[in-house]
């Protein structure tokens, strides 16, 4: 069977409750490096998402472009278009059985949108130091089923997100401090850590 | 007229900025235009949906262009193009102009019904009047480099075929020497650095390759200056500009013409002996800090004179290079404040230089890891101007055996004085190898076993078998010496018919060619005796262009190596790219599996502009000089029939007729040859290839060439095949089969009319070929 649309919902439930929670922490983050906004600019997009209502879409994949979608018009600041582009490629690769090898893949369209999205590379201290490591992780384990494999992602992009804490930034507002912005954690890798975390409690 | 969008993170901003432009031009020219901006009345951000909805409203046909603040706002412009109908995608523009001065540029710009070019060049241009009145315009604003905290970012993709190595990055640092600014770089790619640019042992630790980012950032006085001379060297590739292969073109020309019989690969007999190259430091005994630095600048003039000398009667460019390396500011500051410290001055230079050398080991490329030599070299000779002995190690007689070889001890090595070099832990691509064997002598790379070997023991090299006899027999000897005189005579012999055609003993004559992969290798294959070439490999001659070279560019090239190779036949490959020869005017994406990926003619139905390109060129050069092509890769008929439809059209455009060719290098053609009769004038049979994915081994893999050697039956068969198929055309073989003087009458006895092979074998191959007798004739 599929990983079901109300799973994936649960999953975008359980991932906006944790920026709602979190939101002033992330905040505070880009308060450091950035323009403080986007704990409050994730929790607005986030919030906008629980409020569609799931069992109006024909699958998961529709559920997972539409959420995308709704982050590209609320979020507002540059987390818009790349956790936008980020669930738009995920939603049109989401596989309609259920196979860690196909979620893998879908993850990892994820991946490459943003990286396309943002022209971003590994070590310029953005989400995708997080996120890439998960990835791998996840594929690695990928023959171990489902939820191991989400848990080893969860681990890695904690310790990516960790990692970004004495990396100079290259991408966005934060890259005008240069090498003052060694010394910080990421937001983005800081909120994408909480997505894949969200996930393991809820797609195993 | 042109539609206009401004998308800013605020709706006030964006609304109040199109207010303000808006007044340029009376209501009735004004172009279309379209607010996308914030994500409510008070809310900031930008919304890539919102964007493109603005754009399709804007649009009349005439396209639009988006002016955007900062930051999310650039990400969701291009978003919403993806959102939106990809030819209005494509007649769309996001300019990087700024918002307020790019947006009246535009406005008033586009009332004139402008084109969208014209108006986004304006739009940009918008900060030019405010500069000007304020007087802080960048000095020149065509080349307006990226500022960074104070200074300028400079960015690069290397393209010297082995990356920054010691001579380009030598070229780098006394290039920017003298400049009075701070600058320093940095390997984005593999996030190593930043480094000082002043520091030649510093920059190569960075292992720059070919393809990584370079990152200079430049702060002081002459930043400017700095900036424009560094993108000045970029361009030159740091001296290395059209150099394919720089180490060995150079060692060539370093010794154009020595004696055609020094070959390297003569036997040599004579004694075993054993240079100490690591110098014994034990009897040195330390100053005092003042003298130790005395001492240290003395050594460092005594090997300086030394290596000034070998430089002037060299062209190759290492010995400046180890100048360089020894006179590097960073090494230099770092040995001072060593023996500053209280280390003696033998001590510190063995430190720092071995460190350095293990960070040249520690560099994931073969290249630049045996630059770890050249680090050595310095050090011992250092060591040895400190103990007050000569500089080098002295000119020996005798077969020489020693841990490594470096460029110096290459460099003076004495013909009349040293017969061979044994080398027990060195490699075979060091520059100093490279060096003694482009002088022509006998080498053996990496044979612990000579370790052992007593001074004054009689010794012999037969460097073609790579074998080493310890104290032969006085039976041994006799066979030796024989084989000795032999090999030396066959060499007289190759010499002097390698300008005369070859003909087998029943009569058949076979054309023996030159591989050419430059226009200089064209020259070499003149006068090695090559009837031309089998195949041009034009993806090699193009490899360091960092763009796709014009019809025009490419037929000079093609007609200098027709010229170069006296007007005989040469025939052209089309663009092989692929495996392991990426182009870097071709990105491609990297490949599980490159070498059963998108290769040769695969990669051209992607790109039929380029193939196109190649083809009008060939036609061109065609006028000039006798040309044939041949197309790469091809495993089915279709693939044929497509490229010659290629070829018909170019034909029709650009005029002229030539043979078109295939390769046959996968079992698929070999096996079905005979399908293809209709489609190729002639085949050549790429035998490297064809080995490779007939045996399943990698090419490039080590551990399984062994495989490649063994048992080649299937190959043999697939060859027969082939040219049987095409028995009374031309059957070429350009693979290393053709070079191996052992194959010879086999490829002839299978059918096969031409061999191409590198062009110092042609002499040899004729030979081979002049040895075939009646009897392998039989077959027809």
């Amino acid at each position: 069977m599929a990983i079901d649309l109300m799973s994936v919902a649960g999953w975008m439930k359980d991932f906006a409750t944790q920026i709602h929670d979190n939101a002033d922490l992330l905040t505070d983050l880009d308060r450091e490096i950035g323009d403080a906004d986007h704990g409050a600019n994730m929790d607005r997009g986030m919030r906008a998402v629980i409020d569609l209502d799931p069992s109006t879409f024909p699958s998961a994949a529709d559920y997972l472009k539409k959420v995308g979608m709704t982050l590209v018009s609320t979020v507002g600041g540059a987390s818009g278009p790349l956790y936008g582009t980020f669930f738009l490629r995920v939603g049109t690769a989401w596989p309609d059985v259920e196979n860690p090898d196909l979620v893998g893949l879908a993850l990892r369209a994820g991946l490459d949108g943003i990286i396309q999205r943002g022209k971003a590379a590994i070590g310029e201290k953005t989400l995708v130091d997080a996120l890439s490591p998960a990835l791998d992780e996840f594929d690695a384990n990928a023959g171990d089923g489902m939820g191991t494999a989400l848990q080893a992602a969860a681990v890695a992009c904690a310790a990516g997100r960790d990692a970004t804490i004495p990396l100079v930034a290259r991408k966005g507002r934060a890259s005008y401090l240069g090498e003052r912005s060694a010394g910080h954690q990421d937001p983005g890798a800081t909120s994408m850590t909480m997505l894949i975390e969200a996930a393991s409690r809820t797609l195993s | 007229m042109i539609g206009i969008v401004v998308v800013s993170h605020s709706r006030s901003l964006g609304l109040a900025v199109s207010d303000l432009a808006a007044q340029m031009v009376p209501p009735e020219a004004r172009p279309q235009m379209r607010v996308a901006a914030g994500l409510d009345e008070t809310t900031f951000g930008t919304d890539a949906a919102a964007i493109a909805e603005a754009i399709m409203e804007a649009d009349s046909g005439a396209g639009v262009l988006v002016l955007v603040d900062l930051g999310s706002a650039i990400l969701s412009a291009e978003m919403a193009l993806e959102f939106i109908d990809p030819e209005l995608a494509a007649r769309t523009k996001i300019s990087s102009a700024p918002l307020v001065e790019g947006l009246i540029a535009a406005i008033v710009t586009a009332s004139t019904s402008a084109t969208l070019e014209e108006v986004c060049a304006e739009a940009v241009q918008g900060l030019a009047g405010k500069q000007d009145q304020l007087g802080d315009s960048p000095a020149d604003s065509m080349a307006t480099p990226a500022p960074t905290e104070g200074g300028l970012r400079f960015s690069w993709m290397i393209r010297n075929p082995h990356g920054l190595h010691a001579r380009p990055a030598a070229a780098l640092v006394s290039g920017l020497r003298g400049i009075d600014a701070t600058i320093r770089i940095s390997n984005t790619t593999l996030s190593k650095g930043p480094v000082s640019a002043s520091s030649l042992t510093s920059i190569q630790t960075l292992g720059l390759r070919r393809g990584d980012l370079m990152e200079a950032e430049i702060i002081g006085p002459e930043s400017e200056k700095a900036y424009s001379t560094l993108t000045d060297l970029a361009h030159s590739n740091f001296g290395e500009s059209k150099d394919i292969e720089p180490s060995i073109n150079a060692t060539r020309l370093d010794h154009p013409r020595q004696d055609p019989m020094r070959t390297g690969h003569q036997i040599v007999i004579g004694e075993a002996r054993y240079i100490a190259i690591d110098p014994d430091a034990s009897e040195y005994i330390a100053g005092d800090v003042p003298t130790e630095l005395a001492r240290l600048n003395a050594a460092i003039d005594a090997v300086a004179q030394t290596l000034e000398n070998l430089d002037k009667g060299s062209t190759l460019g290492i010995y400046g290079v180890q100048l360089l390396t020894l006179k590097d500011e960073f090494t230099l500051d770092e040995l001072r404040s060593d023996i500053q410290g209280g280390l003696p001055a033998i001590e510190a230079v063995q430190d720092r230089f071995t460190s350095f050398a293990e960070q040249f080991e520690a560099i994931d490329d073969p290249y630049l890891r045996a630059r770890a030599e050249d680090q050595r070299g310095i050090q011992r000779m250092l060591i040895r101007a400190l103990l007050g002995s000569e500089v080098s190690p002295g000119l020996a007689s005798g077969i020489l055996i020693m841990p490594e070889l470096d460029p110096i001890t290459a460099g003076t090595l004495d013909p009349e004085l040293c017969l061979g070099v044994i080398t027990t832990s060195g490699g075979a691509s060091g520059h100093g190898v490279l060096l003694a064997q482009s002088r022509g002598f006998p080498l053996l790379t990496g044979r612990a076993d000579a370790r052992t070997i007593p001074d004054g023991t009689l010794l012999a090299i037969d460097p073609v078998e790579g074998r080493l006899f310890i104290d032969p027999d006085d039976e041994e000897l006799s066979t030796l010496k024989e084989e000795q005189s032999k090999r030396a005579a066959a060499t007289a012999e190759a010499i002097r018919l390698a300008h005369k055609p070859a003909v087998t003993g029943s009569g058949t004559r076979i054309i023996v060619e030159a591989n050419i992969a430059s226009i200089q290798g064209a020259h070499d294959g003149l006068e090695a005796g090559a009837e031309g070439s089998g195949l041009v490999r034009t993806e090699v001659l193009f490899a360091d262009w960092d763009h796709a070279p014009s019809v025009d560019e490419q037929a000079e090239v093609f007609i200098a190596i027709g010229k170069a190779l006296n007007h005989q036949t040469i025939t052209i490959r089309t663009w092989d790219p692929g495996g392991d020869k990426p182009l870097p005017f071709l990105p491609q994406d990297p490949e599980p599996n490159p070498m059963l990926g998108e290769r040769g003619i695969r990669v051209m139905r992607r790109l039929p502009d380029l193939l196109d390109d190649q083809l009008a060129a060939i036609l061109l050069a065609s006028q000039e000089t006798p040309v044939r092509v041949m197309f790469p890769m091809i495993t089915s008929p279709k693939e044929m029939l497509w490229a010659r439809s290629r070829l018909v059209d170019a034909t029709r455009k650009v005029g002229g007729q030539i043979q078109a060719g295939m390769m046959v290098e996968t079992p698929a053609s070999a096996l079905r040859a005979r399908d293809f009769l209709d489609l190729a004038d002639f085949i050549s049979i790429g035998t490297n290839d064809l080995t490779q994915y007939t045996l399943a081994v990698d090419r490039g893999n080590s551990s399984v060439t062994e495989v490649a050697k063994g048992d080649r039956s299937a190959v043999w068969d697939l060859i027969a095949m082939a040219a049987d198929a095409f028995k009374g055309r031309p059957v070429c073989v350009c693979g290393d089969i053709a070079s191996d003087p052992e194959s010879v009458a086999r490829l002839i006895a299978a059918g096969v009319t031409e061999l191409s092979v590198r062009a110092p074998l042609i002499g040899m191959i004729k030979q081979a070929v002049r040895a075939v007798p009646c009897a392998v004739q039989i077959r027809e």
